[in-house]
C-alpha cells in the first residue's frame, strides 16, 4: 500500500514540477545552458592542461547541478503547501505516513534520472563517448540519484520549517560557492593547493568523480563509495529532522 | 522627509530584512573568489595577472545580480497593489520609479566597493590615478542603472514574483560567461569569437580594465559611452512606460 501511496506523491510532485518554471529552469535550462557555456569557454584550456575532452567533467558536473537546483527549486514550493493546508490534509487521510516523504524523495529521484538523461544526451550530441560501451551509459545516469536523495533530506528538513523558505534561498547560496569548488569544470590540480582537499572531498566532486571514471573507463568504486558515505551522512543527519518537522507542518494547520 | 527618502528608505529596509543588502556584498566576494581561484591558473591572460584581469566582469556581473533582484522588488510592488496605493497620494507619478533606482544605485555603490576591496586582497589595482578611477565608478553606475531600469520594466510587467528573476537568470549567464571578461576571445572556439567580442558585457569590462590599468582608448571609451547610453534611453523609457501603465 505505502508503495502505491509514495508512487501516488510523486506523480502529483512530478506533474506539478512540469508546470512549475523554477523547478523547470533550475533542474533542466539552467544545467543545460551550463553545459553548454562552459563547455565554450573552458575547453580548450582544459584539453590544453589535461589533454581530456572537458565534456567528462562538465556533463557530470551539470548532471549534478541540476539535481541539487531542482530540489531546491522543488524545496521553494514547500512553505507554499504547508501554508496552504495541503501537508496538513495529506496527514489526516488514511494512508500511510511516510508516504508523502517517501513519495517526494521517489519525485526527486525521478527528476533527477530525467534531468540526467537530457543532459547525457546532449553531451553525447557534442561529442561525449563511453568508453566501456553504452551499456555504462545506465549506471552513468543513476548516479546522481545518490547525492540527490542526500541533499533532498536536507532541504525537506529546512523547507518545512515557519522560516523555510528564506532558509532554502540560503542553502542555495551556499550551493553556488560548491558549483565553483568542484573537479568538473577544472581538474583538482589547478586549484591552490590549501583547497584541494576541499574540492575533492565537497558533496559534489565524489559524485562526478565516479561519472567520470563510468564514462571515461576509470576508477569508479572509491569514488563512488565516497558519493555514497556522503548521500548517507547526510540522510542520517536530516531525516530524523525532515520526519519531525514534517510532522511539525502538518499538525500545524490542524489547531 | 520628501515622498523619494521615505520610498528608498522603504526599499532599504525591505532589503535589510530579505538580505538582498547582504546578496550585494556577498555576491561580488563569492564570484570573484571562485573565478580566481577555480579558473585563474587554467586560463592564459597573457601579461596580466587574473585578479586584475577578472575584477571588472566580477562588478559587472554584480550590477547585473541587482537588476535581478531590482525585477523581483517591482514585480511584488505591483502585485500587492501597493504601486496603485502609491498612486492614490499627493505625490509625482515619477517618485515611485526614481526610489527604486536610487536603491539601486546604493546598492550598485555597495557592491562595487566589496568587489574592489575583496580583488584588492588578491593584488588588483587601480593604477591609472583618480581621473580613471572617477570614470572607472561612474560606468559601471551608468551601467547598473541602464540594467536596472529595464529589470524594473520587466519586472512591472511581469506575472509572478519569482519568475522575473528566472527569466533574467540565464541572458546574464550568457552575457558574463561568454565575454571577454572571464577569458581571453582566444580561449572560446573561433565561430563565437565575434559574439563574445562586440557584446555589451566584453566591451564595457574592457574599457574598465583599460581604465584600471591605466590605458583607455577612445574607440573603447565611446563604444562603452554609446552602449551604456542607448541602454540607459531604450530602458529608461521602456520603465517609464510601466511605470504609468502599473
Amino acid at each position: 500500500m505505502m508503495i502505491r501511496q509514495s508512487a501516488l506523491e510523486a506523480g502529483r510532485l512530478l506533474r506539478r514540477w512540469r508546470r512549475d518554471p523554477i523547478v523547470a529552469v533550475q533542474a533542466l535550462l539552467f544545467p543545460t545552458f551550463l553545459l553548454v557555456i562552459y563547455k565554450l569557454l573552458v575547453g580548450k584550456a582544459v584539453l590544453a592542461v589535461t589533454g581530456n575532452d572537458s565534456l567528462y567533467g562538465l556533463v557530470p558536473m551539470c548532471a549534478v547541478v541540476g539535481a541539487i537546483f531542482g530540489t531546491l527549486g522543488a524545496g521553494l514550493a514547500l512553505p507554499a503547501e504547508r501554508e496552504s493546508g495541503l501537508l496538513t490534509r495529506l496527514w489526516v487521510l488514511p494512508i500511510h505516513r511516510a508516504s508523502p516523504l517517501t513519495g517526494r524523495l521517489l519525485a526527486e529521484a525521478t527528476r533527477t534520472i530525467a534531468s540526467a538523461v537530457v543532459l547525457t544526451t546532449f553531451g553525447v550530441a557534442l561529442g561525449l563517448r563511453f568508453a566501456g560501451g553504452w551499456q555504462a551509459a545506465v549506471p552513468f545516469v543513476l548516479v546522481p540519484v545518490l547525492i540527490s536523495v542526500g541533499v533532498a533530506t536536507a532541504v525537506i528538513a529546512i523547507a518545512v520549517r515557519a522560516d523555510g523558505r528564506a532558509m532554502v534561498t540560503w542553502l542555495g547560496a551556499g550551493c553556488v560557492v560548491l558549483l565553483f569548488f568542484n573537479t568538473g569544470v577544472a581538474p583538482a590540480e589547478v586549484f591552490p593547493s590549501w583547497l584541494q582537499p576541499a574540492v575533492r572531498l565537497q558533496p559534489m566532486s565524489p559524485t562526478i568523480e565516479a561519472m567520470r571514471g563510468l564514462a571515461e573507463g576509470g576508477p569508479v568504486l572509491w569514488p563512488l563509495l565516497q558519493a555514497t558515505v556522503w548521500a548517507g551522512v547526510l540522510v542520517a543527519v536530516f531525516a530524523p529532522t525532515a520526519v519531525r518537522g514534517y510532522r511539525a507542518a502538518a499538525e500545524a494547520g490542524c489547531q | 522627509m520628501s515622498a523619494l527618502v521615505a520610498l528608498t528608505l522603504r526599499t532599504m529596509s525591505g532589503t535589510l530584512r530579505d538580505a538582498d543588502l547582504l546578496f550585494a556584498v556577498l555576491a561580488p566576494v563569492g564570484c570573484f573568489l571562485g573565478f580566481t581561484l577555480a579558473l585563474g591558473n587554467l586560463i592564459d591572460t597573457g601579461g596580466i595577472t587574473y585578479p586584475q584581469y577578472v575584477l571588472p566582469v566580477v562588478v559587472v556581473q554584480a550590477m547585473l545580480f541587482g537588476a535581478m533582484t531590482t525585477a523581483d522588488r517591482a514585480a511584488r510592488d505591483r502585485l500587492s497593489g501597493f504601486g496603485v496605493r502609491l498612486r492614490t497620494l499627493p505625490i509625482s507619478a515619477m517618485v515611485p520609479l526614481a526610489a527604486r533606482m536610487l536603491y539601486c544605485l546604493i546598492r550598485a555603490v555597495i557592491a562595487l566597493a566589496a568587489g574592489v576591496v575583496v580583488a584588492s586582497i588578491f593584488g588588483f589595482r587601480m593604477v591609472g590615478g583618480l581621473g580613471c578611477a572617477v570614470l572607472f565608478v561612474l560606468i559601471v553606475l551608468a551601467f547598473a542603472m541602464a540594467v536596472c531600469l529595464g529589470a524594473d520594466a520587466l519586472g512591472s510587467r511581469i506575472g509572478s514574483v519569482e519568475s522575473s528573476s528566472q527569466v533574467l537568470l540565464l541572458p546574464q549567464l550568457v552575457l558574463v560567461l561568454l565575454s571577454t571578461g572571464i577569458a581571453p576571445a582566444e580561449s572560446f572556439p573561433a565561430w563565437l569569437g565575434p559574439f563574445v567580442r562586440y557584446q555589451p558585457v566584453s566591451q564595457v569590462t574592457e574599457t574598465l580594465r583599460g581604465l584600471a590599468a591605466g590605458h583607455i582608448t577612445a574607440v573603447g571609451l565611446a563604444v562603452t559611452t554609446a552602449w551604456c547610453v542607448t541602454l540607459l534611453a531604450v530602458f529608461g523609457s521602456l520603465a517609464l512606460r510601466m511605470q504609468r501603465r502599473a
